[in-house]
């Protein structure tokens, strides 16, 4: 199935190749992990970031466990600081 | 040394010009800039005096580091009682007019007394002098610097003064030095002008001297090498965020009735750097503060067939574009994603000299008014004041600036205007001031922040920015922002920027920078204590100038109306919970007044 993932802010310039400004399509299969999603964005593992999942914050100790449905809407964001 | 261990005091009231030595007992206990200015203030004027009277004192500061080649070393603050909020004011500004001062050999400048008629201040070094402002009271910022730079020739000559919302009494006009770059809250313009005092003209030739300045030049070198996240802080500035806090569900839209704005990608950085549909592109260059290594400016231009500038060629080049709080308040707060309109009312704040973050937040709750029909076309002039009308929102900031018809409303802020319309509760503020670009719904740390903060509403007062992103739940939020209100009172004293902390620097960075420049040992611990001092005594100066525990407060909609969509939703601010253990932690009491143990461990008594 295909998901929905943006990447905001800094974020972005990690984003598959042919990937819109900030979206793309990621293929995974039925029933995968959170964790085998964000394996698949080439995002340097010291950029820390911050996951939503249809409006909800997740937990990073919950990366294994949440399933992810095809209409879900996944958002990374960098933890910047305001100005 | 860092220190040139010189103020200059001018009285307007009597004309006279002096050098005196800076108090160094003060400056080792309360650093330089923001702290080193709000000693002085608290010590030399009544706190319970009117903002606008002859009593009350401008201050511009520079810190210890301003001048040196630290990185982003070119900040200066203006303190005061700010006419906004009655409060302590303490307004920080980069841009090149900071490092200027104290190359002319001064770490303060104390402005005080009321002059006849309108003046201008020139300092040439030890040379000081104020001259007649005829010729330049009544002109934009713009054109009095302009006007000045002919008449001195002199292209390193800098510039801070008012616009014409600063001769007006806009409550909060703000000072803008170098066009474009401004200390610009709580109303620090509006007290210039009720002075009488247009511009500070600086040109500075003394340069400034670390303790051990070849210590000092390695130390600069190891700590810029560890600034390693600084691209994007160059490539977008501070805009970023917007997508951060619109997709997190904290970005303020329509006087926060929403917390998430549908036209944010019309305003964020990829709008700015995409050519629209006439092949218009938002930015030209990013701009650099005196030193700066990062960069964070966005310097612009509006697309001249914009409504906004269309026949107006004076509007046609490039300046001061949005950075994330601007587009914020010019945009999601009034509803408008138009971002050369937005552009242009931002240009509108630096050529008359007014908070663009007040300004936003006023009209925003202008907006609400008229949608709920307590003020209507009679009381604007016939502007339909829609929310996300670009059109209303180009017209009263003009208005604005020049204190004209619907504009005189608007130069209030939103506090006076929700009041004299009969809704206060729509008024978006604290202490009277306007909320910066985040939700104190789904970030509860900030909404602690923006409650507590000594100068009203900010969201640079405290850094609970990690925390809020990781989580809404309250626990240890008190703690954060108890903490980082120290640690930002003391960056905001070193003559620094806070943008670095954002870019890979870390406080130890800060610290090193200090202790490199500044006699005797500057160590962590004293850094934690000077940040508390500072922050206690500007607690000390609002409490005599009248405010207490009811002014550490939000508006009813963030404590009563559930965030509507977001992370935080169904959220609202939990700062009954949060506010006594911040309290607590502070060693204040139940009302919010420092113990006498508190006060003796900081040596306030
Ligand atoms: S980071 Fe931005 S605001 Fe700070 S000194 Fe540099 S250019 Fe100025």
């Amino acid at each position: 199935m295909d998901v929905s993932v943006t990447l905001f802010g800094g974020l972005r310039h990690f984003l598959p190749a042919g990937s819109s400004f900030n979206k793309c399509s990621i293929k995974i299969d039925d029933g995968s992990r959170l964790e085998a999603l964000l394996r698949l964005l080439p995002i340097p593992p010291e950029k820390k970031f911050i996951v939503i999942i249809n409006d909800q914050k997740v937990s990073r100790e919950d990366y294994a466990e949440i399933t992810i449905n095809g209409d879900d809407e996944v958002v990374l964001l960098p933890p910047i600081k305001g100005g | 040394m860092a220190w040139q261990k010189q103020i200059l005091r001018v009285n307007l009231t009597t004309g006279s010009c002096d050098i005196e030595p800076l108090n160094m007992e003060w400056a080792e206990a309360y650093l330089g800039s923001r702290g080193l200015g709000t000693k002085y203030l608290y010590e030399e004027m009544d706190p319970a005096a009117d903002a606008l009277s002859a009593e009350n004192k401008i201050i511009f500061a520079t810190g210890p580091l301003t001048g040196t080649m630290a990185s982003t070393g070119g900040r200066y603050t203006v303190v005061t009682k700010g006419a906004l909020t009655g409060a302590i004011a303490c307004s920080n500004s980069g841009g090149k007019f900071g490092g200027e001062l104290k190359m002319a050999g001064y770490d303060l400048l104390i402005i005080e007394g009321v002059s006849e008629k309108p003046v201008y201040l020139h300092i040439e070094d030890d040379k000081v002098e104020l001259c007649d402002a005829s010729e330049i009271w009544g002109q934009t910022v713009w054109a009095t610097e302009d006007l000045l730079a002919a008449k001195y020739r002199d292209p390193l000559m800098r510039f801070a003064g008012i616009g014409q919302a600063g001769e007006t009494l806009c409550r909060y006009a703000c000072v803008v030095n170098d066009k474009h770059r401004a200390a610009g809250r709580s109303g620090v313009g509006a007290v210039m002008g009720s002075k009488n005092l247009k511009t500070i003209a600086v040109r500075g030739t003394k340069g400034v001297r670390a303790k051990d300045p070849k210590a000092f030049y390695k130390i600069v070198n190891e700590v810029n090498a560890r600034m390693t996240d600084r691209e994007e802080m160059s490539r977008d500035g501070t805009l970023a965020m917007i997508d951060v806090t619109n997709g997190f569900g904290s970005l303020p839209t329509n006087n926060n009735r929403s917390v998430r704005f549908e036209g944010a990608n019309k305003l964020n950085p990829e709008a700015m750097h995409t050519p629209n549909e006439n092949g218009h592109t938002n930015i030209v260059t990013n701009g650099a503060c005196f030193g700066c290594t990062i960069g964070c400016g966005r310097i612009c231009k509006i697309d001249p067939t914009h409504f906004s500038v269309k026949d107006r060629p004076e509007y046609h080049g490039a300046s001061g574009g949005l950075e994330y709080e601007t587009a914020y308040a010019l945009g999601s707060a009034c509803g408008v994603d138009d971002i050369d309109a937005a552009t242009f009312a931002g240009f509108i704040c630096n050529e008359y000299g007014m908070d663009p973050i007040s300004l936003g937040g006023t009209i925003a709750a202008a907006m609400e008014l008229y949608d709920i029909g307590a003020i209507d076309d009679s009381v604007t002039g016939g502007i339909k004041v829609e929310f996300g009308s670009a059109e209303a929102l180009c017209q009263i900031a003009e208005l604005t600036g020049k204190g004209e018809g619907f504009g005189a409303d608007i130069a209030m802020g939103s506090k006076r205007l929700c009041e004299k319309y009969g809704h206060p509760d729509l008024s978006m503020t604290v202490k009277g001031q306007e909320f910066a670009a985040y939700d104190g719904r789904s970030m509860q740390g900030m909404g602690l922040a923006y409650a507590t903060s000594n100068r009203g509403a900010c969201h640079l007062r405290a850094d609970p920015y990690g925390h809020d992103f990781e989580t809404t739940d309250i626990a240890g939020k008190a703690q954060v922002v108890a903490e980082s209100q120290r640690d930002v009172a003391f960056l905001d004293s070193s003559g620094l920027c806070l943008f670095p902390g954002g870019c890979g620097w870390g406080l130890e960075d800060y610290r090193t920078l200090v202790d490199a420049a500044c006699e005797s040992d500057w160590n962590a611990e004293r850094m934690t204590e000077t940040g508390e001092r500072i922050w206690v005594l500007e607690k000390l100066y609002n409490l005599k100038a009248g405010l207490g525990k009811k002014d550490d407060s939000l508006p009813k909609r963030i404590l009563e109306e559930p965030a509507d969509v977001g992370t935080g939703k169904g959220l609202v601010c939990r700062l009954d919970e949060m506010l006594p253990e911040y309290y607590q932690l502070n060693g204040w009491d139940a009302e919010g007044v420092p113990t006498a143990e508190t006060l003796e461990r900081l040596n306030l008594n």
